[in-house]
């Protein structure tokens, strides 16, 4: 009965725990919602111009899961998907909470940064269609039984037919699971409808906003992975071209990977879009005092202590190094 | 005595803090990060966000340590979050069971949980049970 309970997750703990109450109260509730169903997928229809009826996604492989690991199979899908060759076994040290016999979110998502993919967020099932409509397989988070009794388990939604009410999961067996859409709504929404996408730098969650995926990507630098957060950057600017992190982030990360010409160029940019940002002066500065152009570093330290805000003891100190000493 | 003690344990804690963040920036030479440039909209939320992410990471890591996870994979792990992560992590980690379920000793009869779930898995509510029919495909 427990082989695919997976895991307990910090979002829906809370949840859990102030279950337990009364047994009897939460029998007659189910009882009386018995007749209520879920939502309609008729009136979804009407509400999101746009969604294609169905949609099924080809490239996803079924990796069916060991006891506990439907975090880790869930991730090695939509990351083979992405082009990783990962496989459950590889990512079960990185996701896996040995005591809690299942995997926490972040771990999910950290790892998807370790392997240099995007982890974004989708929430509802709005975004949820709009996702796999537009090709992209999205990790879920279900409570397979009830609040008070959770059965918690990591899923790949890879298709979806409205007219014929059905969504296909890739739930860690060897084969595609068809769930009505009824089961799945009610299993979904006992997560809050959590959901992921796991994306190359290069490819655009269908629902992004500007700074949600710009937190993506800043993920990506936070796990390190330089080249593909400056990807990550450029897929940003071709959406919101002239937004000021995304040059910033695209400048660090160019920074990080010592490329400096370049990363002058993006904080040029970002100086030239925004005269009054300290920051993007305060990092040319940086830059130009790397590359040994030290009066031009001494310019752009200058204008940002003139900005001043409250950053202002960085662009002193900048300045400060730049006047006292070699790069 | 508890009091006596208390205050200048405090700010000895309270200064080892603060050099820990000023060596931190320290460490950071002058680069402004990406992250402040994208928080920077809302400032006092983000300086709290820091400030909590700051003082979180350790408790995170050690509460994942005590989930089984080698202090490296940990580090790791929390490494790969963003600050507003961390925090919102560390918020919600609190939460997180000693042991095992007290819900599932409340409940006890394993029977009654097993017929509560079969009819909420005929009624669709539910899919715990594999053997329980869903779609006619």
């Amino acid at each position: 009965m427990s082989s695919r309970s997976c895991i307990i997750t910090p979002g829906n703990f809370r949840a859990t725990r102030r279950q337990g109450a009364s047994f009897l109260s939460v029998t007659i509730l189910f009882i009386l919602l018995a007749g209520c169903g879920g939502v309609q997928l008729t009136q979804i229809q009407k509400e999101m111009a746009g969604i294609p009826s169905r949609a099924e996604l080809k490239n996803v492989p079924l990796y069916p899961q060991e006891a506990d690991q439907c975090g880790a199979a869930s991730l090695a899908m939509v990351l083979h998907w992405s082009g990783i060759p990962a496989t459950p076994e590889s990512l079960v040290p990185e996701v896996y909470s040995p005591s809690l016999k299942g995997s926490l979110q972040p771990a999910i998502i950290g790892a998807a940064r370790r392997s240099g993919r995007v982890a974004y967020h989708i929430y509802g099932t709005e975004g949820l269609l709009r996702e796999v409509g537009g090709g992209h397989p999205v990790i879920v988070l279900l409570n397979l039984g009830l609040s008070w009794h959770p059965k918690w388990h990591y899923a790949v939604v890879t298709g979806y037919d409205l007219s014929e009410n059905f969504v296909v999961v890739h739930s860690g067996k060897i084969k595609p699971e068809y769930f009505p859409f009824r089961v799945f709504e009610n299993t979904w929404a006992r997560s809050n409808r959590w959901g992921l996408l796991v994306l190359r730098p290069a490819d655009l969650p269908v629902t992004a906003d500007e700074k949600s995926y710009l937190a993506a990507v800043l993920g990506l630098e936070k796990a390190r992975q330089w080249r593909e957060a400056v990807n990550g950057y450029q897929t940003a600017l071709r959406k919101w071209p002239g937004s000021l992190t995304a040059l910033m982030g695209l400048g660090n990360s160019l920074y990080a990977l010592g490329d400096l010409p370049q990363a002058e160029k993006a904080f040029r940019d970002a100086a030239h879009l925004y005269p009054t940002s300290g920051p993007a002066f305060n990092n040319l500065a940086q830059v130009l005092w790397k590359e040994g152009r030290r009066e031009e570093a001494l310019a752009a330290a200058e204008k940002a202590v003139a900005l001043g805000g409250p950053l202002s003891a960085t662009f002193q100190k900048t300045l400060e190094e730049i006047q006292s000493g070699n790069p | 005595m508890m009091k006596t003690v208390a205050k200048p344990v405090s700010f000895l804690l309270i200064f080892c803090l603060l050099s820990m963040g000023f060596a931190l920036g320290k460490a950071q030479a002058a680069m402004v990060g990406t992250e402040t440039v994208l928080n920077a909209t809302k400032t006092h939320q983000t300086d709290r966000i820091r400030l909590n992410a700051f003082l979180d990471r350790p408790k995170v890591q050690a509460v994942l340590e005590a989930q089984g996870i080698s202090p490296e994979e940990a580090r790791a792990r929390i490494a790969c979050l963003t600050d507003s992560e961390v925090a919102e992590l560390a918020a919600t980690v609190d939460g997180l069971p000693a042991g095992g379920s007290a819900v599932g000793a409340l409940i006890g009869a394993g029977v009654l949980v097993f017929i509560v779930l079969l009819i909420t898995d005929i009624l669709g509510f539910t899919h715990v049970f594999p053997f329980v029919y869903h779609h006619p495909r």
